[in-house]
């Protein structure tokens, strides 16, 4: 295998499979990235067993010829070496990289293109097409709210599924549960819901263009997105996603509203003396007036007063901020409408006026 | 200046400040006879009909059938232990609860405010007598071993001293049955070895005893014998940690006595922890073997522990890695680990899981306990005759 290429257009391609890549063991597989050279193009192959990634570049071919070398330090060679044209060339079982303007080479490794796992195609599946905007921002609502507890393995993704004609995202971790419904011009086929990881729906987040579309499939055992030359693919979780309807309370007696950068900007100044294990910060409102304060501890104490709109009985609620904080962060509205009942119940957050997202979330007990 | 303080028959004084009528009757608290299962307490006068604690409770009801056998109400006895602690951390701010009955006081640079120790320990013993009605025995040393010791040399309401700088002294004069950590099996072998005194062990060299009765057993038996303190308390962990042990009279292998005992304190560190501050993830099993080599396991989970029935099913599993089920146990210990404040627990669930509704069952359970309405205890505890083999869950047994 020989080619020549522009380094900067291989380096955002390697860097890219590094992100995919979990292992930094040089000695497997799965930390190599596999190259095949071939009529002009080069296509490249990465994987960390749960999720695959494919692309491919236009380059000058010398020899045709398939190899994989430890993309850590491809990686690391390509960020360390100034723009220009790079040749990289097979020569027994070893990858010599080197730029043409710099009396510079180095050797990498290789492992056997032939020993690099088969990645998995999605061949039978439901397939469509979704606004890459449009996914991005349903994506950038609920995978915040994702679940890191292993024991509960079927809250550890983003529950896709068919809503009206269109596609609903949700996500929790048992306290908290972030949902957004949208509508496309095409209508989404039926598919049975499933549970996608975070991991695979972040690289979308951080590199799928705003423009254009996105091809996704949905197979019995994995979940494929095309953008651009990429393809990129992850096995679902397994299990069922809880109930989740049940916990979306129906109507609420209080409803509050509040500007969501005041109320933003004060949980932070508040969140300096919340203990950073609870997170407890106390909520407290009544007639026209927010104050958001932290429980007093050894160090000191924190509170702030807003102005809200709010008509009701005096209410303190116990929640955790970083409950409140994600979802504040990432709606896109200058008011915020908070709904609740009883202060040991879920409350509501939503856009004002009201969007296709919500959030509720679980208050810790008050004492 | 260290305090080693043991309540008196603790489980049986509840119950005998709870019902006075019990007055001078041999009270046994543990399974119900006839059944399966083990002593957890008795009063000092079941002791004298060779009952003691872990002991199968069947063989209590042979030696002591005239016995008052009373389930055990763990959180009526974490109420008051908790009263008794809270005594303690009024003499000095540094107390180190080793079981819900049990406890080190350091009392270094409290002279001022409480006198000389004797006199501190009689105003502690008169102090928790009057509040709670029960007694204690406290035993007064500078090493936590000999303190453990003393403690134990005149019970009921006992107190003992050591002086400074006699601790030796003092191990040299207790009857070797009295050497604390030397079991039914250890005697037999000083029997064998001709060893009939304290001194007599104490006059061979560490190299001599370990050869004799191994390392581990070598190491522990030489600083006892000399007075010194072998280790007992373990590395100090501070606040951080909250647990409890049970030696077995006799060391065993039997698999469903240690089940047993493990339940009993997983129940106890249990409702200690519920009714304090803390939640915790970290559960640390321990295990003293025969041969004195003692294993520690912990394990982690990601959520706070909410019933003892998960404490206990997680200790089964430790135990399991732990344990090959053919070497003799002489010790069990049960604890949490790195403990948290307990805000950390007061995030409210979204989806009512089991965990949360086998704890609501539980205190469901010790109100019932509480308002008088009748007694409550596990399954497990009652010894159901040819129960089936299920792990328990929240399932609590009326009797």
């Amino acid at each position: 295998m020989k080619f020549t290429c522009e380094k900067n257009a291989l380096a955002r391609e390697i860097s890219f499979a590094q992100e995919v890549i979990a292992s930094k063991n040089a000695l497997s597989i799965m930390s190599n990235v596999l190259l095949d050279a071939r009529a002009g193009s080069l296509s490249l192959k990465a994987t960390d067993i749960k999720v695959s990634f494919e692309t491919s570049l236009p380059v000058d071919t010398g020899e045709e010829g398939v190899v994989t070398v430890f993309c850590d330090k491809l990686s690391g060679i390509l960020a360390s070496i100034p723009e220009g044209d790079i040749a990289l060339e097979e020569d027994d079982a070893k990858v010599i990289v080197k730029p043409t303007f710099k009396k510079v080479r180095f050797q990498l490794k290789t492992i056997a293109g032939e020993r690099f796992p088969e990645l998995p195609q999605a061949e039978n599946g439901i397939t469509f097409s979704l606004p890459a905007r449009d996914l991005k921002e349903m994506i950038a609502q609920t995978i915040f709210a994702v679940s890191d507890d292993e024991t509960r393995y079927f809250m550890n993704g983003v529950f896709f599924e068919n809503a009206e004609e269109g596609l609903a995202l949700v996500a929790t971790d048992g306290r908290r549960l972030s949902y957004v419904k949208r509508a496309f011009e095409t209508t989404v086929p039926t598919f049975k819901g499933v549970i996608v990881p975070p991991k695979i729906l972040s690289l979308i987040q951080k590199h799928a263009p705003d423009e254009g579309s996105i091809e996704v499939a949905v197979t019995e055992k994995s979940i494929f997105f095309r953008f651009g030359t990429y393809r990129i693919s992850s096995l679902l979780i397994e299990g069922q996603f809880p109930n989740y309807q049940k916990v979306i309370p129906e109507t609420q007696k209080n409803r509050m509203l509040v500007r969501r950068l005041d109320w933003l900007d004060s949980l932070k100044r508040v969140s300096i003396f919340v203990e950073q294990k609870s997170r407890r910060t106390i909520i407290t409102l009544s007639d026209g007036v927010m104050v958001i304060s932290s429980e007093e501890n050894e160090i000191g104490t924190a509170r702030e007063e807003i102005p809200c709109r709010y008509e009701g009985p005096k209410v303190v609620l116990a929640l955790n901020y970083r409950y409140l904080e994600e979802p504040l962060k990432v709606m896109d509205c200058e008011y915020v409408v908070v709904e609740f009942t009883e202060p040991n119940r879920a409350i509501t957050i939503s856009p004002e006026p009201s969007s296709d997202y919500f959030h509720i979330v679980m208050p810790m007990q008050v004492e | 200046m260290l305090f080693h303080v043991d309540l008196d028959a603790f489980f049986a004084s509840v119950e005998r400040l709870d019902d006075p009528s019990l007055a001078g009757k041999p009270v046994i608290v543990g399974a119900a006879p006839g059944r399966r299962g083990v002593v957890c307490t008795c009063s000092y006068e079941a002791r004298e009909f060779g009952v003691h604690s872990a002991m199968p409770i069947s063989e209590a009801y042979r030696r002591c059938p005239q016995g008052v056998f009373l389930p055990v109400r763990m959180r009526r006895y974490v109420e008051l232990s908790g009263r008794v602690m809270e005594i303690f951390s009024r003499f000095t701010p540094d107390v180190r609860p080793m079981s819900i009955d049990e406890a080190f006081l350091d009392m270094t640079g409290t002279r001022r405010l409480w006198g000389p120790p004797a006199e501190a320990a009689v105003k502690l013993k008169t102090c928790v007598f009057e509040e709670t009605g029960l007694t204690i025995s406290v035993g007064v040393a500078h090493n936590a071993y000999a303190a453990k010791i003393a403690s134990g040399l005149r019970k009921p309401d006992g107190l003992y001293v050591v002086e400074e700088g006699q601790e030796e002294e003092f191990a040299l004069s207790l009857p070797l049955s009295k050497l604390w950590g030397a079991g039914e099996k250890t005697q037999e072998r000083f029997r064998q070895l001709g060893i009939v005194s304290v001194a007599q062990l104490a006059s061979l060299g560490e190299a001599q005893i370990a050869s004799l009765f191994g390392n581990a057993a070598g190491r522990f038996l030489h600083a006892a014998a000399h007075g010194r303190d072998p280790g007992i308390l373990g590395p100090d962990s501070g606040r951080r940690s909250l647990s409890a042990e049970t030696t077995f009279e006799r060391d065993t292998a039997h698999r469903e006595t240690i089940l047993d005992v493990l339940m009993g304190l997983a129940e106890e560190i249990s409702f200690r922890l519920w009714d304090s501050d803390y939640r915790s993830r970290t559960l640390a099993l321990k295990l003293r073997f025969d041969d004195f080599s003692t294993i520690s396991r912990r394990a982690t989970r990601p959520a706070p522990y909410l019933s003892s029935a998960e404490v206990f099913g997680d200790a089964v599993e430790i135990l399991d890695r732990a344990w090959d089920g053919r070497r003799k146990v002489r010790l069990l210990g049960l604890g949490f680990g790195d403990l948290t404040a307990r805000t950390d627990g007061a995030q409210g669930e979204l989806f009512a899981d089991g965990s949360e509704k086998i704890r609501r069952a539980e205190s469901a359970a010790f109100e019932i306990e509480r308002d008088g309405k009748g007694r409550l205890t596990r399954a497990r505890l009652l010894g159901k005759e040819g129960r089936d083999r299920r792990r328990p869950g929240g399932d609590a047994g009326i009797r």
